[in-house]
Parts: C-alpha cells; structure tokens; sequence
C-alpha cells in the first residue's frame, strides 16, 4: 500500500520539477519557436507524472480506489493527443504570421521549401497562406 | 493621462467601498438558511446526488428556462444582426494534416464527453450548459481545422426548435399531473429509481431535462459560430 503512495509522490515531484523547468524555457529562451519547444514538451511530460502520480498515490491511500487511476490515466492520455497538436498549430501560425527566427539560428528549410514550392509552377499564385 | 488616473482612482474608490461592504460578511461560518433546507432534502426531494443541479432545475427551475430562452434570443439575435442574402465561409488557409487528422480523431472523444457531461449532470459535477458546449467545441473545432465545413443548419434548427418544445413540454406534464409548472413527476409521482440513489437511473427528471437543455445548447452555440464565420459573397 505504501509503495503505491511512494511512487505516486516520486512522479508527482517529477512532474512538478518538469512543470518548473517548462516556466523557466519560457523566461530563457530566446525566440518563439525556442520557447514552445521548451514549454510545450517538459509540460507535457510534467502533467502525466503530475496526473498518473496522482492517481498511484490515490490508490496508495486508504480513501483511494481504482476510480482515481482510470480518470486520471484518461485526462492523461487526452492530454497526450491534444498538447502537440495545439503546439504544432501554435507553432504554424507563429510562422505563417511572419514571425521570425532567433538570429543565430542558421539554416530555415521551410522557407526554402515555400520558395521553391512558389517558383516552380508559374502560372500559380504567390500566396502567403499556401502549403 | 489625467482620463487614466481619474479612472485608476475611481475603480479604486468603488473596490474599497465594495470590500467594506463585504467586509461585513462571516466567511467560514454557518450562516445557511434556505441553503441548509436544500443541503438536507436534497436526496429524498429531488433524487439527485449534485444539489446544485437538483437546485438549479428541480428547486429553481424557472431559472433555468429562462436561461435557456436567453440563449435561444442570443442564437436568434445573432442570426439576425448577420443576415445576408448570400453567406458563405472564406477562409483561406487550409489546416495543415496534422491539424485535420486530429481533429477527425478527437471530434466523436469530445462529443462523448459532452454527451456524458450532460447525462451525468445529476451525479457529477457539470450539467447540460457545461455538456452543451462542450459538444460546440466539437463543432468549433471542425470549422477551425476544415475550411469548407458547415453544420447541417436544417436538422440543427429543428433540433433546436424541437428540444426547446420538449423543455417545456415536460414542465406542461407536471403542470397537468401536480398542479404547477416543472413539476417533478418522474420523481414525485412514479418514484423512479428511488433504491437507485446516487446511480445513473435516478435523479427524476433532472437527466432528461438536462439532455434536452444539453442538445439544445450545443445546436444553439455551433448556430452561433457558423453565423459568426461565414462572410457575404458577391455573385
């Protein structure tokens, strides 16, 4: 019983830890796409050792039951899917937007990819909202 | 610069006065007069677990109908204010794969936990208007990841319309069997699910008026959106 309740409250330490570093990427770093990076990932990972913590250490305890793990393994699993896919669009948008990359970043492919992508066929367009 | 201060110190004057005013207050204390009756006749009154749904649709449920008729004036206001002859959505800029492959895998996950949200409403917290928009963000979520999505708008208004009937429809049923308007006969009168406290079959009318209440929020909300994301189209 007390193993389970140990365990919980190591992933919940972990979690939080993360949950700080996530704060401080967003203070450090130096452009947006550093920061999301940064926040995006180690919140992630902090809110399932935050959450499935929570759920072991509610197990661990005399009032906990099974009802705990399941709700906070599918909080947790939700947030698994949806957490890269808000940062993915996030991100997309920062770039389409025009916003730009720290200068000391040396190579942007996905320009050279739109470039290239816009050059090839003529007849087409120039838009900035394009694949 | 002077506009600014004179606000600054305004909103400062009425915080202060509203802090003295609630300064008066006992926090913490057990000053519950109609609160408590709730609190002890919640289960045998009402059947439901949740005292504040039980409250807000068993006790008080003029309330709810009436926030229900704002929504639909909201809705319908809406609807009115952005009337064109030739409305059609314009955006621009498809969603990349990534956003579109999601949403079609989270879309039925949230409409499930609306769904849920709103059933629940008599053991869990929530209730229809929490389940109702949940089930909106699932509609909000499709027109923001497919630039050429619309909601069936026939069968959403009519389900509008028709849950809207039901509501009270069920509150003219009570009127006829006990005598006043949302009246809880499933409770009151054929004690449904009265061994069942605290289970899914149980609560009286509250799981039906809140499905009602949760359909009818979920059309109107992704009424609204649709309204708000389409543009006029010149022929």
């Amino acid at each position: 019983m007390n193993a389970l309740a140990a365990i919980g409250e190591a992933l919940v330490l972990i979690g939080t830890f993360f949950y700080f570093l996530s704060a401080l990427g967003l203070i450090r770093m130096p452009d947006v796409y550093n920061r999301m990076q940064t926040s995006t990932k180690s919140a992630t990972l902090g809110s399932l050792g935050v959450m499935v913590g929570v759920g072991i250490w509610a197990l661990g305890t005399d009032f906990g039951s099974a009802a705990w793990l399941t709700k906070t393994v599918v909080i947790a699993v939700f947030l698994l899917l949806t957490n890269p896919i808000s940062a993915h669009a996030l991100i997309r948008a920062a770039y389409k937007s025009g916003i730009p990359l720290w200068e000391g970043s040396v190579v942007d492919k996905y320009r050279e990819h739109i470039e290239a992508k816009a050059k090839a066929p003529e007849e087409t367009p120039k838009e900035g909202g394009e694949e | 610069m002077l506009k600014r201060a004179l606000a600054i110190i305004s909103l400062l004057l009425i915080g202060y006065w509203i802090a003295q005013g609630l300064a008066g207050v006992p926090f913490g204390q057990d000053r519950m007069l109609v609160a408590q009756y709730y609190l002890d006749h919640v289960k045998e009154q009402t059947g439901a677990v949740n005292a504040v749904t039980a409250i807000v649709v068993n006790y008080r449920g003029f309330d709810t109908l009436g926030e229900v008729t704002v929504l639909f004036i909201a809705s319908t206001g809406v609807g009115a204010l952005l009337w064109r002859r030739k409305k059609q959505r314009t955006a621009k800029t498809e969603g990349s794969i990534v956003l579109t492959t999601g949403t079609r895998l989270l879309v039925p996950f949230v409409m499930l936990f609306g769904a849920y949200i709103f059933i629940h409403g008599h053991l869990t917290p929530g209730g229809g208007f929490p389940g109702g928009a949940t089930i909106a963000t699932a509609f909000l979520l499709l027109y923001m990841a497919f630039t050429t999505y619309e909601i069936p708008h026939k069968a959403f208004e009519k389900t509008e319309g028709a849950v809207g009937m039901a509501y009270v429809l069920v509150g003219l049923i009570g009127l006829a069997i006990g005598g006043y308007f949302l009246y809880d006969w499933i409770w009151q009168d054929w004690g449904f699910g009265v061994d069942n406290i605290g289970r899914l079959l149980s609560g009286g009318f509250i799981p039906i008026i809140y499905t009602i209440i949760g359909l009818k929020v979920g059309t109107e909300l992704s009424g609204i959106i649709d309204n708000m994301l389409k543009e006029e189209v010149s022929k």
